[in-house]
């Protein structure tokens, strides 16, 4: 994947980040160049921003990660400080293809980061290692 | 090119010493090993030596099989080795991917704990962990190197936030693919290419036929990298001594780098 696009990708969320906490909505053109850069799944993506389907986890440690819930319940953990997520999406478009920048789920962790629309949620120590060892992404 | 490795082969070229070592900051340098399984096991060695001995540093080595001997004459390597602290190299052993995952998972339970967390964090021959299926799932394999990079920038978050704030942790991973050794092949690998992802330097070592010789490629695989690739040469000397050098042309570039990151001013 074309490194110019992901940086046009990172300014395009720095861009919704922005005016999202300007104006508490997304205007028309940031819509339109979310769905040119990411494709059909920018659509799907807001569609879980929409339902809050992204969480942040935190735990004393102070690690982080995000957990998404997918629409067939699934849980999906996402790295904060790098992209990766394990649903054959993920797999198939952007490591086997090399296709898209980024799955639904990760697009959905982005969007939500930067419009401040995460659930937070604490967890433990011992938690946060199931969670970021993927042992947590049976359905809920 | 500001990663570990460039550390090491400098600290094993003629002439050098320790004094002017430093662990290179203010860029992601996260390393992928490529080359024999021996001298992989040998570099990754030393680098976990160097890190420990010359820059008190804490090193995690995860590998499937202990060590049964020295891969490097390590007293003819490091003359004056304070076998005292050769105490900051942690071995842990696992044998599956899953055993790999959760401790790599469970690092940051340490974190609050311990005085000071790994600075390095070494994965010795990631093809063994990868056996059946998991040949050929690239899912697997972003998962740990994901994991790894995550756990990186969270051990190097927690170091900053301590002391004077100068503390970071990088990942070294040595793999063995099936193209490998074939630089100009076509055919891209699949598993490479999802560690160049999440790695952001590659070292190729590739042996010069039956001459214990081989030569050495750096190069980053950060795509708004300005920097050039670099060339060394590495020989075993009798008794297992390490040696490198420069390749000419390559050695100003790379003395130009160290200055650079004393100063700490590189960036990815």
């Amino acid at each position: 994947m074309d490194s110019s696009l992901l940086s046009v990708a990172e300014q395009l969320l720095k861009d919704l980040q922005r005016t999202y906490s300007e104006t508490n909505k997304v205007p028309d053109d940031l819509l339109i160049a979310l769905r040119f850069v990411f494709g059909p799944c920018a659509l799907q993506a807001l569609d879980l921003v929409d339902q809050r389907s992204v969480t942040s986890v935190s735990s004393p440690s102070s690690r982080k990660a995000f957990q998404v819930l997918g629409g067939s319940g699934r849980l999906y953990t996402c790295f904060t400080s790098c992209h990766y997520c394990p649903c054959p999406a993920f797999t198939f478009s952007v490591l086997r293809r090399n296709e898209s920048l980024m799955c639904k789920h990760l697009l959905a962790a982005c969007l939500s980061q930067a419009m401040g629309l995460c659930q937070q949620e604490q967890v433990s120590d011992q938690q946060m290692t199931h969670i970021l060892s993927g042992q947590t992404e049976a359905s809920t | 090119m500001a990663d570990i490795l460039g550390v090491v082969f400098r600290r094993f070229a003629p002439g050098s010493g320790t004094t002017d070592l430093v662990f290179p900051s203010g860029v992601e340098g996260n390393t992928l090993v490529l080359g024999d399984v021996n001298i992989r096991r040998s570099v990754l060695f030393l680098s976990a030596v160097t890190a420990a001995t010359d820059l008190g540093l804490k090193v995690l080595f995860f590998t499937q099989t202990p060590f049964q001997s020295l891969p490097v004459s390590l007293r003819a390597s490091v003359p004056g080795l304070k076998l005292e602290s050769l105490k900051n190299v942690k071995f842990v052993y696992v044998k599956t991917l899953e055993e790999l995952v959760e401790d790599v998972a469970s690092l940051h339970e340490l974190a609050s704990d311990v005085a000071s967390p790994p600075s390095l964090i070494i994965v010795d021959g990631l093809e063994r962990y990868l056996q059946g299926p998991l040949q050929d799932d690239p899912g697997p394999v972003a998962h740990v190197a994901a994991l790894l990079h995550d756990t990186a920038a969270f051990l190097t978050q927690i170091q900053q936030s301590r002391a004077d704030g100068q503390g970071l942790c990088r990942v070294m991973l040595s793999f063995q693919s099936e193209c490998e050794g074939s630089r100009d092949s076509e055919v891209p690998d699949l598993l490479l290419s999802v560690l160049d992802r999440y790695l952001q330097v590659r070292c190729t070592f590739e042996e010069i036929a039956g001459q214990n010789e081989w030569q050495v490629y750096l190069s980053d695989t950060c795509p708004s990298s300005a920097h050039q690739g670099q060339q060394w040469h590495m020989g075993q000397q009798a008794g297992g001594v390490l040696e490198f050098r420069p390749v000419i042309g390559e050695g100003q570039q790379i003395l130009d780098q160290r200055d650079k990151s004393k100063q700490g001013n590189e960036s990815c």
